[in-house]
């Protein structure tokens, strides 16, 4: 991927994105940003995981209500497991302590179990999930399979999450994938804060415009020092969500490649969603103090971005969850290294230039 | 509003092998700095200063005629993140190698560079930076200390305060006013090269909250200085000092420099285990890293030659106050009381952190000027 093939997506997305057209998903379909992660041999754009998160910092600065981040790692799956021709893939998960039950008849296998707060589950065509235990398997289930029931429900922005159940369902395949099965969700997790990453820096440039616009006391409330640190803060809140958010997708193109192990045990993958997750708290609170109560309006738009972080920072594992992961994942390493050295490992030239 | 985007910082082959080459020298080097007092700054040892100059390692980025090694600014910050990570004890030549020695390249003389920068490279050559006055502090450009224009040089007069190791310093880098103020609050304002055995120049140490002896007042009365000691143009004294800054808010001890608490807080958990320490740790390591990569990203603006003031600003903010949040998270997470004395390492570094934390947000630029910096650069006042 070239320069400026990148900077021909970045213009694409951002164009699109800015115009909003009412058959917005549609229209990023039909220019494959919804397959953008799928090889192009095989009909798909073969992106980096570091632009996929670069195009889903867009869609996130936009608050656009589309499956885009689902869609992606769908498509990738699908092309995974074989399945070919869906129009709208999604990932799903089960509640941590009861796993979907994966049995096999002869030649059929059957798949039971509950699939909770699925995004878009609704409207998808596949839905696409992992087994648990050492020899995980990757399952796709067409939605309109008989045995699948759906109850929708609704994050705090709305968007679609709703509850599947399975009941005897026949899956379109199911194929042993050679990562822990919890690799998705750590894909998914740094999904989510590449798209808080680009709302967050929303929050701030309408807080900015705002601030530099409102009237008060006779002057600009931009020009009140109180005002001004507060935003300064929310500046850099912005700007640490999206380093950390860049490092989580480069681990990610790492995996891809072979140099990181494991997604689960990447530091900067723990990192991308601790860190913006707790960018997305603070910058929702800054930007709703400035807005005041117009802010607090159904009318206004800022809900549109705080709504998303508010439910996102929750979504694939809050901060608290992926604290507990990096923090054992460090305590468990049983070689003496200092933590710096765990930290800033040598890293020999190869895998220098593997990844650059 | 500027553009506060942080590029993609760049992994050098050069810096990674450095990187090994000092692992290696820090492991073998016999340094006893007593990691109980492990300052904030690491040690003062003159005798390491001078094994690392032979080394190569200060001045890194100087060009090879003034003793350097010609390195770039990526290649030099992986060398002091190691440093700082080791806590070696790098005070002596740390202001040299960092500030002045980069303004002496910019603006000193052929004969200042000359004659000092293989001093500073060889680990040899100290110094300390004359800018906070006692009526002086955040607001730089009032400084009071005058240069008054005598026959062949400048007689100096006036205080400064807050001087990193004066006292124990081969030279200062001295701000002053060298015509009177007026209307343009910048100008007028000019650097010197100080040589502190120049008569008429005191020091008196002042000792901090945490036991620290580096803090000096610098009283400076008809110090004379020869016309050469002048750095740059007459004048320029203020667009010197700001390019300054952003070396010393860009660096990678304004996340570090709080690292052995961390350490020691690893080692406990490992044979203490705790899930709140474990979690306490995941979020510190996240921060911390996070820090990391925006700190390397600004070494790489810099490198290029990008204007990364308002980033470095941003930066420290975020560093500084991430430091001063590291003995709350953990006091919380791990009953222990600090106690400098103690002769358990966790409960000393602990001590020593929660004594040093008021500092991290004052020095280099207290967090309302940096957020007063960053509010500015987005469009706001």
């Amino acid at each position: 991927m070239d320069d400026e093939t990148r900077e021909m997506l970045h213009e694409t997305a951002t164009s699109i994105f800015a115009e909003g057209p009412p058959d917005l998903w549609e229209v990023l379909q039909s220019v494959g940003i919804d397959k953008a992660l799928v090889p192009e041999s095989k009909g798909g754009v073969g992106v980096s995981w570091a632009i996929a998160c670069e195009l889903l910092g867009i869609a996130g600065k936009h608050a656009a209500p589309v499956p885009m981040a689902e869609a992606m790692i769908g498509h990738w799956l699908l092309d995974i497991a074989g399945v070919e021709g869906a129009k709208l893939p999604t990932i799903a998960f089960s509640p941590p302590l009861e796993p979907v039950r994966l049995s096999r008849s002869g030649n059929e296998w059957h798949v039971d179990g509950a699939l909770v707060r699925v995004p878009w589950g609704s409207s998808c065509t596949h839905v696409a999930f992992m087994s648990e235990g050492p020899a995980a398997q990757l399952i796709v289930v067409a939605r309109d399979s008989s045995g699948v029931s759906i109850k929708a429900g609704q994050n705090l922005a709305g968007e679609p999450r709703d509850d599947m159940t399975l009941e005897s369902v026949a899956p379109l395949a199911v194929v042993p994938v050679p990562f822990e099965s919890n690799s998705l969700l750590a894909i998914s997790a740094v999904m989510r804060s590449a798209l808080m990453a680009g709302a967050i820096e929303r929050a701030l440039e309408l807080t900015v415009d705002y601030a530099n616009m409102r009237v008060q006391f006779g002057r600009p409330i931009g020009k009140f020092q109180a005002v001004q640190q507060n935003i300064a803060v929310l500046a850099t809140q912005a700007a640490a969500a999206r380093a950390a958010t860049e490092a989580g997708s480069e681990a990610i193109d790492d995996w891809i490649l072979g140099v990181e192990e494991s997604l689960m045990r990447s530091v900067a993958v723990a990192s991308a969603k601790i860190r913006t997750g707790e960018a997305a708290g603070e910058a929702a609170a800054i930007s709703h103090q400035v807005f005041g109560a117009i802010g607090f309006t159904e009318e206004h738009e800022l809900h549109r971005f705080t709504k998303r972080l508010w439910s996102w920072r929750d979504e694939y594992g809050s901060e608290a969850v992926w604290a507990d992961v990096l923090g054992e994942s460090i305590l468990c390493n049983e070689s003496e290294k200092t933590l710096w050295r765990t930290l800033a490992p040598t890293r020999s030239s190869l895998d220098i230039g593997a990844t650059r | 509003m500027s553009n506060l985007s942080f590029p993609r910082p760049r992994q050098s082959e050069v810096g990674e092998r450095l990187r090994a080459e000092v692992r290696e020298f820090l492991d073998d080097f016999d340094w006893r700095g007593d990691p109980q007092a492990a300052s904030v700054f690491g040690g003062y040892d003159p005798e390491f200063s001078e094994a690392l100059g032979a080394r190569g390692w200060i001045g890194m980025g100087f060009p090879q005629r003034y003793g350097g090694g010609g390195y770039g600014l990526v290649e030099r910050y992986v060398v002091m993140e190691e440093l700082l990570a080791a806590r070696a004890p790098i005070t002596a030549h740390s202001v040299a190698d960092r500030q002045s020695g980069q303004l002496l390249l910019r603006f000193g003389s052929e004969s200042q560079r000359e004659e000092i920068l293989p001093h500073i490279a060889a680990g040899k050559s100290y110094f300390c930076i004359g800018m906070s006055e006692p009526d002086s502090g955040s607001d730089l450009a009032s400084v009071r200390t005058r240069a008054t224009k005598v026959d062949g040089g400048w007689l100096v007069n006036g205080a400064k305060i807050w001087t990193t190791n004066a006292h124990r310093s081969h030279y200062m880098i001295l701000l002053c006013r060298t015509s009177p103020a007026s209307q343009e609050r910048h100008a007028g304002l000019s650097q010197f090269l100080v040589d502190m055995k120049t008569p008429g120049i005191v020091c008196r140490q002042i000792e901090n909250i945490a036991g620290g002896q580096e803090f000096n007042e610098v009283h400076l009365q008809d110090a004379f200085l020869p016309d050469e000691a002048l750095i740059g143009v007459e004048g320029d004294g203020w667009k010197q000092v700001t390019s300054e800054l952003a070396f010393e808010r860009s660096g990678p001890e304004r996340f570090l420099s709080h690292l052995s608490v961390l350490e020691e807080f690893v080692r406990v958990l490992k044979s203490q285990p705790s899930a709140v320490g474990a979690r306490a740790l995941g979020r510190l390591v996240a921060h911390l890293t996070t820090l990391r990569r925006m700190s390397r990203s600004v070494a790489t603006m810099i490198a290029d030659g990008q204007d990364a003031a308002l980033h470095a600003a941003l930066v420290k903010d975020l560093g500084t106050c991430f430091e001063q949040e590291i003995p709350e998270i953990l006091r919380l997470a791990l009953q222990a009381e600090p106690d400098p004395n103690a002769s358990d390492a966790y409960r000393a570094a602990l001590a020593h952190v929660v004594l040093n934390a008021p500092s991290s947000t004052i020095r280099g630029g207290t967090k309302e000027v940096l957020r007063g910096i960053v509010a500015k650069g987005l469009g706001l006042r």
